[in-house]
This record gives structure tokens, sequence and C-alpha cells, in this order.
């Protein structure tokens, strides 16, 4: 597991810095998983609502109703529901990358466990949302889905009766449990968007739309492939055979791959058991947790800059407690604190330049104490020698380590650069300890402790408080941003900056500080234009071929071609265990009054057997026990069998009232089963007994059912 | 001598707020009765700087609760005392500058200027007598 986590750790630190050379650092699509996931929901909800004006809800019409909105308006409906499949599929890629993602991060330890247990239950509305979609459509593949679904339920054991028994075949088909399906497409994703309000409830400033350039290039790449690659139906529907060959989306149907290998009842408990684990994760070893922020009441005074900007919304200003005529205190919640110190950088006491008083700010890491850092940037920057000294703060996430400290480069390590409070830099550079301040963070939107980048960049440009002082010059910071996988990109970095510091000359001659995005030191060096846009529409493109491909590729193959589905199926009230007797004439005098009644039954049925012997020889026999807490319910089967094509003699047995001597019910029949037929043995104590196949239909017919 | 006396008329109206301009009075005041040597004029100065860095930063959250329209320029006004706080601070770190009268002088006069002007717009907001925070309708 340890090795897994740093092996995938690894790969999507390189894939960040690969994709960052075509992307950027902004459009980034890796560090904007969650936004596009956001993105990508409103895309499928918008194009889910117009193909649903154009759908006929019904077994027949709705596969009618999709066929004909394709074919009517290829350049509107046709799109739509492209769009709808193939956003959705991107949905389920980028979600499932986003899990693995944090979770190789390590960003869903301790008190970050909040979105990570909240994500859980989203995986499983994800699925539901997409299996009850192609449900929808009624083709072949919906067909499957259904038969299957239904199956795999049953295994569950939740239902009295087989819940599969509503897909047998074309004539017990009834449109009831197939609205129940658009019910639940519909509430699904609602639940689904709760689910996702709550995912990000702890999150201050939690980001929910991607950057624009990237929300274009996305949507352009998904209309481009709808127009090239039309999502469309298979074959409509027809129960009485069984799909074999189907067109599959391995997005959202690959575990219906495992079915027949696992079997129902495994492959819950997988799935069950797995979300349990995933779930759990956050609290498995190793367990790694800093001392939270402190709050020191002598030194604040309620100004909530500390709770503006913490990423974990883990500070509330509360009610003075302390007499003092302030309104507002800081409180820190300890359980949701993740000891990042981006507060510490935030308050306006975190000045170096307190001599007389202990240098306390009102909110401190007790593991980071300002005072250490102060007397520890002066120690190591007192031994610096020669031009262009550089003091360099880094983060627990980033490239940088203590290796780089050198005769002329002080390097202090933080939780988080957030934590450097502006007044340090000024202090440092105006105090001359150093000509240069170098922070280092771990990733360029997509800090670890998720705001301290943009909250270190507006701080120094002056956008936000604490703002660091206009007549700082500039030019004698730098910013840089690069994941652990990049440690040369700092180290040149540094060297570029340290060119700047001893020559000011080169970027000086301006009067006023150039902005910050200036003295920015991007993470890999300037590349061309085209090569960059080539990467980009490269990576476009090859997504959604991917998402292209396997929305129907490779072809699954359900079932073999030379052979033919049998379904033996029956709801039947066995015997009661006592057969029912007359009230005596003083048993009834006894009841009282209201529950005097003819006949007195003992509650309680017998079971059900079922025997079927293939050619001879047996091929199933099981007991079907009587439903309901008496057991005096209905008894009921759903039994799919595989034969091969051909002429069968089938024997077919039943008994319902505890005799062994005998069977009550016996049916024998040669019949001819096609490749891929889907035939019906049902039996039907009111039509007389067993029916078989399309016999059921004229029985029917006949009204011999109640 | 005192610098800079309390005086009912800069009251503001926000009790925290004025609670922190009296006790800033106060700390300016001792400053400058104890300053002697650079030394102790220089912690002085921090002490001062992070007192009046904490103080605006309360104010400004104040304002901005009340959707005081003349923030901008108020946190302006605040933003250059304490550039030139730290010129100070600066001049006086390096050994030049005449501290006390220099330091002392520049301080008073901001704050009575800012008490004038700034504050006393901000108190008339806060008292409702002018909704428009000084805004040019």
């Amino acid at each position: 597991m340890k090795h897994l986590k740093r092996a995938l750790h690894a790969f999507f630190l390189r894939l960040e810095t690969l994709l960052e050379a075509g992307f950027g650092p902004r459009l980034n699509p890796l560090t904007q998983l969650g936004t596009l996931g956001w993105y990508l929901f409103w895309i499928v909800v918008a194009s889910g609502i117009y193909v649903y004006v154009f759908f006929d809800t019904g077994v027949t019409q709705a596969w009618q109703s999709l066929e004909r909105m394709g074919r009517v308006q290829p350049y509107a409906g046709g799109i739509m529901r492209s769009l709808h499949r193939y956003a959705s599929d991107a949905l389920v890629v980028v979600v499932l990358v986003h899990a693995v993602r944090e979770f190789a991060m390590d960003r869903m330890r301790g008190n970050r466990w909040f979105p990570w247990l909240t994500g859980v239950p989203l995986l499983w509305f994800l699925y539901v949302s997409g299996i009850t979609g192609y449900w929808l459509v009624w083709d072949r593949l919906a067909q499957f889905v259904a038969v299957e679904t239904t199956q795999w339920l049953d295994a569950l054991g939740i239902f009295a009766e087989p819940i599969a028994r509503n897909f047998l075949d074309e004539q017990t088909l009834s449109g009831r449990f197939f609205t129940l399906m658009v019910y639940m497409h519909i509430a699904v994703p609602l639940m689904m968007l709760l689910a996702m309000w709550i995912h990000i409830q702890r999150h201050a400033h939690a980001r929910v739309n991607p950057p624009r350039g990237l929300a274009v290039g996305t949507l352009a790449a998904l209309v481009l492939l709808s127009l090239a690659w039309p999502a469309v139906s298979q074959p409509p529907a027809d129960l009485d055979s069984v799909p074999a060959r189907l067109g599959f989306d391995w997005f959202y149907l690959a575990v219906y791959r495992l079915l027949p290998h696992l079997g129902g009842a495994t492959l819950w408990a997988l799935l069950i058991g797995g979300s349990l684990l995933l779930a759990a994760l956050p609290w498995l070893p190793p367990l790694r947790k800093g001392a939270p922020a402190r709050v020191d009441l002598a030194n604040c005074n309620g100004c909530a800059r500390c709770f503006a900007d913490c990423p974990f919304g883990a500070i509330t200003m509360v009610p003075r407690t302390d007499g003092l005529p302030y309104e507002q205190q800081a409180e820190v919640h300890a359980d949701l604190c993740m000891s990042c110190g981006i507060c510490v950088g935030a308050c306006p006491t975190a000045t170096p330049f307190r001599r007389a008083s202990a240098l306390v700010a009102g909110i401190e890491l007790p593991d980071r104490p300002l005072a250490g850092l102060r007397e520890e940037v002066t120690a190591a920057t007192t031994r610096l020698e020669g031009p262009g000294r550089i003091v360099v703060f880094h983060c627990a996430h980033d490239a940088t380590d203590a290796a780089l400290a050198d005769a002329s480069t002080a390097v202090v390590g933080l939780p988080c650069v957030g934590q450097v409070p502006p007044p340090f830099i000024d202090w440092i550079l105006s105090r001359r300890l150093a000509e240069g301040v170098f922070l280092s963070g771990c990733s360029a939107h997509d800090c670890y402790e998720r705001l301290g980048d943009r909250w270190t960049e507006q701080r120094i440009a002056g956008t936000r408080d604490p703002r660091l002082r206009d007549r700082v010059p500039k030019s004698s910071i730098a910013l840089h941003w690069a994941n652990a996988s990049r440690r040369q990109s700092v180290a040149a970095a540094l060297d570029r900056f340290r060119d700047r510091v001893r020559h000011p000359a080169v970027v000086a001659g301006t009067a006023s500080a150039p902005r910050v995005d200036d003295t920015l030191v991007s993470g890999p060096g300037p590349r061309p234009s085209a090569w960059r846009i080539a990467l980009q529409v490269g990576c476009y493109a090859a997504f959604v071929a991917a998402l292209g491909y396997f929305a129907t590729q490779p072809a699954y193959t359900a079932l073999p071609g030379d052979v033919a589905v049998l379904k033996l199926a029956f709801s039947h009230a066995g015997a009661p265990l006592k057969p029912c007797r007359r009230h005596t004439a003083q048993e009834l005098a006894d009841l009282p009054f209201a529950e005097r009644s003819a006949t007195t039954c003992e509650r309680g049925r017998w079971p059900v057997r079922l025997e079927l012997d293939v050619d001879g020889r047996p091929r199933y026999a099981g007991t079907h026990e009587p439903a309901g807490l008496w057991n005096d319910g209905p008894s009921s089967a759903y039994v799919p069998l595989v034969l091969p094509a051909g002429t069968h003699r089938l024997d077919v047995r039943l008994r319902d009232d505890g005799d062994e001597r005998r069977y009550g019910y016996v049916a024998s029949r040669e019949v001819t089963l096609a490749a891929g037929q889907n035939f019906v043995i049902e039996f039907d104590a009111n039509a007389g007994g067993f029916v078989f196949g399309h016999a059921r239909k004229a029985g029917a017919k006949e009204g011999a059912r109640p | 001598m005192t610098l800079l006396e309390w005086r009912d008329e800069f009251r503001i109206g926000i009790e925290e707020v004025d609670h922190e301009h009296r006790a800033l009075i106060a700390l300016i005041n001792a400053a400058h009765a104890h300053g002697v040597g650079a030394d102790t004029v220089e912690a002085a100065l921090g002490e001062i700087y992070a007192a009046i860095t904490a103080h605006f930063a309360l104010e400004e959250k104040d304002m901005r609760a009340l959707n005081y329209p003349s923030l901008p320029a108020h946190k302006t006004d605040h933003e250059s005392l304490l550039d030139d706080l730290r010129e100070i601070m600066e001049a006086v770190a390096d050994g030049h500058a005449p501290p006390e009268t220099e330091f002392g002088n520049r301080l008073s006069d901001w704050f009575a200027v800012h008490f004038r002007t700034h504050d006393a717009q901000l108190h008339r907001f806060v008292a409702g007598l002018d909704p428009k925070g000084g805004l040019q309708p």
C-alpha cells in the first residue's frame, strides 16, 4: 500500500509537470479535476434536460423518440444526446482520477477526512445515475442492463419476489418498472448534487468552476466528438431474445463484466466492502497530525484576517471572552485545523519588528512559533556571504530542501509558505539580512494546503491583507511553485533569481515596482506557443478519442452464439401447512363479535419444490420458501438457465403441498430453441399449471388469471 | 509632556475602535516620554508599528462590516501612515534621523489630521448623520 501510494504520487507529480508544459499552471487539468467534475455535471444536466423534452416515457416510445430526435435534429438533439453520454463518461474519468490523485497526494488524512468520506457515496450516485440512464434508452444494451441489474439486485435477497421477473419476456413487460427508472434517473443526480455540495462544505473558497480556457476547451472537444461520433441507440430491446454482442460503455458498465465470473452476492460484498474500506482510509495508519493553531488573546483584537484566510474553515470568530472591550476573538477548531500556518501569515501582529515585547502573534503554530522563525532567519542570514545572498522559504511539499543551502543561500522550511507574514519579507530586505527572498511552494493552483499559493501571491502583489508594503522592491522577491518532482527546476530558478538580485539593473529602471507576475519565476522555461497549443490539442484529442472508443468498444459478448436462455419462473402460494377448518358453534360464541369468522386457518404454507430435467438429466431442483414474516406469502422463483440451441426434452415438476410421494403438477414438452432465444416456462396455477413460451399469451388472453 | 491627548470628539462610536485609539495614544505618549537612545526608540517603534497594524486591521474589518463607502480612501491613508512609520523605523535603525521629535511630530500630525478627517467622517457615518459616508451624491 505504501509503495503503491509512493508510485502513484511520483506518477501524478510527473504527469502534472508534463501537462503544465502544455497547459501552463493555471489551466492544468490535473489540478482542476474537482472543478472539471462540477463542470461536466452541469453539461450532463443541461443536455439531459434538453433530451428529456423530447423523450417519451414508454416501453416502445422511448427508443423511437430518441431515434427520431437524432434523425430529425442531428444538429441539436443529436448533439445534446451525444454530449449527455460523453460528458457522463468524462465525469467518470475525472471523478476516478480525482479520487486516486487525492489518495496519492495524501490529502484525505487526519482532519481532511470529510471530503474523502463524503466522496464515497458520490461514486455510488454517479454509477447509479449512469446505469439508470442506459436503462431508459430501451435498446439491446438497456435490456441487458435491466435484466442483469434486476438479477443482481435479487442476489441481495431484500425483495420478497425476484424483481427480475419484471423482465421475463416481452409479454410480461410492463412500463411500470420502467417509469420508476425515469424517476431514479432524475432523483439520483439530484441527490448527487446535494452530496457534491456537502462534499465541499469544509473547504473555504472551494472552487467549483474551471478556468475559462479549460472550460471552453473541454466543451469544444466534447462537441467535436459528438459531431464526429454521435452517440446512438443499439437495436430496440426484444426480451424474447438475449442480446449476444453489445456495444459496451466500459466507463459505467465494466462492473457487469465481472458479474458472470463472481456472481451477484460476491460482487455486492466486494463493492460494499470496498466502499467501506475506502471510507475508512483516512483513519488507517500512518496518521500524521500537527498541533492545531493556538490563539493568543493578548495579541488578538478580533480583526478576522486569519478567519478570512483559513483554507479549511477551522477558524470562527466568536464573542470576546476575556473582558476586553473587543467584540470578537478568533477560535480554532482543533478537529478542522491542518496546522498549515496560513493563519499566522495573515495575522497583523506577526511582525518581526517587535523588540520590546515577545514576538507572539495573535495566532500561532505551537510547532513552528514565529519567535523561533525570526531567530532561525537571523542566525541563518548572519553566516551568509558575498553578493546575491538569498533567504529561501519553502514548504513541506515542494521541490526545495535543505540541500540548496550554501554560503549565500539560507533555507528555511515551513509547513506552507503561506505562513510567512509579509512583514518578515520587509524585515529581511530592509534590514539587509539578505538581498533576495525566494518563496518556494508546492504547486501553483494546487497548493497542498489549498490556498497557500493564492494568498501568498495576493499578499505580495498588494491585493490581499496583510499586504506587503508597496515600497519593498518586488524585484527582490521571487515566487516559485514546483512540485517535489522538479528539483532541477528550483535550482535553476534560484540561479536566475540570484542573477537578477546581483544585477538589479536588468529589471530596474522602472520607477514603479514590477508586478508580481514579472517577478514570478515560473516552472519550466517558456516554450514556443505553437508547441504548447499542439500539446493541448493533443491532450484534448487523446481524451475524447478514448471517451468515444470506450463508450462502445470493445464489444462485449454477453452470450456465446450457439446457446439459448431458458427461464423458469413462478409466483405461487403453497398449500397451507394445515387445512383451514370451520369454527364450531361454541368457538364462534366464544369469539368477540368483531372477530367471528366461519373458518380458522393457521398461518404458514408449504414451500414450493420445482424440478427440471433436460433431455432426461436433472438440470434444476430447488425448494422455494414462502415469503413473509409468518411464512404465509407466496413462494416465487426466477431461474435463468443457459442451454445449447437445438431441440430438447423438458420435464418440469412442481410440488406445493409437502407430499413427498408425488408432484402436484407435471409437464413435459419437446421444444426447439434457436440460438439467442429467450424461452420462458412459467408456472401459473390459475392457467392450470406450467405454461411454455408464447403459449402463455393465449392463456392470458383467455383470462385464466384472476 | 504628552504628545497627543485623547479627546471625546475623537470618538468613532465603535467601542473596540475607540478603545484601541485610546490605547494607541497612550502607547505613543509613553514611547515619546521614555525614548532616549536609538535602541529604545527602535524597540518602541516596533511595538507601535505592530499595534497600529493590528488596529488598522480591526478598524478596516469594522468598516467593511458596515459597508462603509469611503473605506478605500480611509485604508489608503492607513497605508501611507504605515509606510511613513516604516521609513522612520529604517532611518532610526540605520542610525541617522533625529529620533524623538521627528517621529513624535510626524505621528501626532498624522493622527491629528486623520482623526479630524477620515475618522470624523466615519463617526458621522456610524452615527447615521451621513449615510453616504462622505461620498459625493
